[in-house]
């Protein structure tokens, strides 16, 4: 496969309206590991966006940026256009930034219901002690996985005795349920069969095409990257090298980008 | 966002696998009493009569007490091996208070509870903030509660409780009227709250099915709850500290099956990163745990105190715990909870204590001496955890 030229790598066709998350020029150490060298990237609503990179390549370390578990050391951070400050994960939620991490961080003893509303129980007074409002919950559930096409999912089952694949989607019902701007996804297709993966990649393109703003860092280059998503950003030693309009690029050059293969072309550009 | 028009579904019809794995969990343990009891009344002529039966839900309470707040700290993945010396030193240190010090049982008691609960907490501030394991922190704590209980001791080594008004409350009894108005009341409480849930599901728009969510439960409760209450009544009525028992599991039930903190606690046992990344300050709901194990602890101790009508050496099951730490542990064990955090329903500290008690009860009627006993007991709590293990590979169904 022939490498791309610059201009290829580097012009997509911009996205209209002000991003949803706009990062500029981030730059991030942990001691004296530079993580982050100028990283940049957009997310605009109604848009999947890729982070794609090998390991080491700063993609991790950008989204947890993203998501307010770590500070950067520098650089704009703009929401809707206004430079935000997103120091802490709560910081992040306020915004209405939403992230589902690879482990997917559920109560595998609990119910779907109970994992969605998990921290943030719908509940009654103090002199209760708060109790659940189950029944609430339970509407509230059914409204949101309905949305996502999920309407015949048990709300009952526990959640460990699911497949890998529903796990996943209890996972993002959880981070929509409260209604956010942008989800950010940790590997969603990651130890998915290939049926499994398929119906997650559905699941992420309704929720974009509901609006939402969705980043994805995945290393399924071949299958969801190129085929799920409107737009890969490729990070090599904690920058960006390249992006791409997935519906114009193969897998191979996608993977040539991350290895460094067109290194000669990036540096001509 | 789009919106979207939302359909209430009908209620899938779970497998009996399922059901085995959840609602019916108790199932086994159940059936494994009802055998032990067919098994001791064709041995003993005595084991069904009301005073043997009254007896033997008695002797049951100060474990299933015990186990009913240890399974609080089972659940968030932790243990404590500290909660039969918090049972003896904060017995020891009320009878002192009222012995030595002229206290008033009603000023000492809740003193007892409190401290159990602070010596909980601080068990649990060790185990979350330095990081060393529960087994560790507790075991050590419990050796050393064993010596304060010695120090706090008299020469005698004893001190007698009779004449000093906590003795009542082993001697109290709720007969005739007072004892189905207590049964009347148990059951209102439950039905308010059972059709409190019915009527959020309705006016959420969801369908319930009254039968199964009103009807069976409550006949249930009340057929149970009229049992009990007979053969209380044929004897001398409802003894105060098994009301004191029921009072405890009512609470502890509402508290795992409908709060917030019920719901954490589960939460943090199976899974304490997410809990954490959800919100979910681990640290407290662990300390909340501890605490109340301590303070239940605690007040397991006074009845203690109060049926043998005085505190010593042997209070809180001796050094190290004796046969108290580990029957407690044990039955609450053996009623479902599990050791590895997030499993396990109210229920099992009365089905546990039930079977422990049973077992004891049931061979001292057949003369069968003490170390058979333990040996008995032994195995019942290998062959519980066994069956539940089976059921698990059997049905196919993971233990929540």
């Amino acid at each position: 496969m022939a490498a791309l030229t610059a201009e290829q790598q580097r012009t997509v066709a911009p996205v209209g309206g002000t991003p949803l998350i706009s990062m500029r020029n981030i730059q991030k150490h942990f001691g004296s590991l530079h993580a982050l060298r100028g990283a940049s990237v957009d997310v605009h609503a109604g848009e999947v966006v890729a982070l794609v990179g090998d390991n080491g390549a700063g993609k991790s370390t950008l989204v947890k940026v993203m998501a307010g578990v770590h500070a950067a050391d520098s650089g704009d951070y703009l929401f809707e256009g206004k430079p935000v400050r997103v120091n802490t994960p709560t910081d992040a939620t306020r915004l209405g930034i939403q992230t589902v991490y690879q482990d997917l961080a559920l109560c595998h003893n609990l119910d779907a219901v109970q994992n969605l509303f998990l921290g943030r129980e719908l509940t009654g007074s103090p002199w209760g002690g708060r109790r659940i409002r189950r029944a609430e919950s339970e509407v509230r559930a059914r409204e949101v996985l309905t949305r996502m096409r999920l309407g015949g999912m048990s709300l009952t089952r526990p959640v460990g005795a699911m497949s890998g694949g529903q796990r996943q989607n209890i996972a993002i019902a959880r981070s929509i349920l409260w209604t956010p701007k942008v989800v950010i996804l940790d590997e969603p297709t990651a130890a998915l069969s290939h049926s499994a993966a398929e119906s997650v990649a559905t699941l992420i393109r309704t929720l974009a095409d509901q609006g939402l703003g969705i980043v994805v860092v995945s290393h399924d280059i071949h299958h969801f990257v190129v085929n799920s998503t409107d737009r890969i950003e490729v990070m090599r030693l904690g920058a960006n090298v390249a992006s791409f309009k997935s519906s114009e690029v193969t897998g191979e050059q996608v993977v040539n980008a991350m290895v460094g293969g067109n290194e000669g072309v990036n540096l001509a550009g | 966002m789009a919106h979207v028009s939302t359909t209430t579904l009908p209620p899938k019809r779970r497998s009996f696998n399922e059901l085995l794995s959840t609602d019916l969990r108790a199932l086994p343990i159940v059936i494994g009493l009802v055998a032990l009891w067919i098994f001791f009344a064709s041995q003993s002529d005595v084991f069904l009569t009301p005073r043997n039966l009254s007896n033997l839900l008695v002797q049951s309470t100060v474990v299933g007490i015990m186990a009913l707040g240890l399974m609080f700290v089972l659940l968030v993945k932790e243990i404590d091996l500290s909660v039969a010396a918090i049972n003896g030193v904060t017995s020891v240190l009320m009878a002192k208070l009222i012995v030595e010090f002229g206290f008033s049982p009603w000023i000492s008691v809740p003193i007892a509870i409190l401290l159990g609960a602070g010596i909980g907490s601080l068990s649990a501030r060790w185990v979350t903030f330095v990081g060393v394991p529960s087994f560790v922190v507790t075991l050590g704590l419990g050796l050393a509660l064993n010596g304060l209980q010695l120090i706090l001791l008299p020469e005698t080594a004893r001190y007698s409780l009779n004449g000093t008004g906590l003795e009542r409350i082993a001697l109290t009894n709720i007969s005739g009227s007072w004892a189905w108005i207590v049964l009347f009341i148990g059951l209102a409480a439950f039905a308010a709250l059972i059709i409190s849930e019915v009527a959020g599901r309705r006016k959420a728009g969801l369908e319930t099915a009254l039968v199964q969510a009103v009807v069976l439960p409550m006949a249930a409760a009340t057929v149970f709850g009229i049992i009990v209450v007979m053969i209380l009544t044929a004897h001398q009525g409802i003894p105060l500290v098994l009301l004191i028992f029921a009072v405890l599991l009512g609470i502890g039930g509402y508290i795992l099956r409908e709060t917030q903190f019920g719901l954490f606690l589960y939460a943090v046992g199976n899974n304490d990163e997410a809990a954490r990344r959800s919100g979910v300050n681990v640290a407290r709901i662990k300390m909340a745990a501890f605490a109340i194990a301590g303070g239940v602890a605690a007040l397991a101790g006074i009845i203690a105190a109060s049926r043998t009508l005085g505190v010593g050496v042997f209070s809180g099951g001796g050094v190290g715990g004796g046969t108290l730490l580990l029957e407690s542990i044990a039955a609450a064990v053996i009623g479902g909870v599990s050791l590895f955090g997030g499993r396990g329903s109210i229920h099992a500290a009365l089905l546990g204590a039930l079977v422990i008690g049973t077992v004891s009860n049931g061979l001292n009627l057949m003369g069968v001496e003490n170390e058979i006993r333990l040996i008995v007991t032994g195995l019942l709590l290998v062959l519980a955890v066994s069956i539940d293990k089976l059921i698990e590979k059997t049905t196919g169904q993971q233990s929540f």
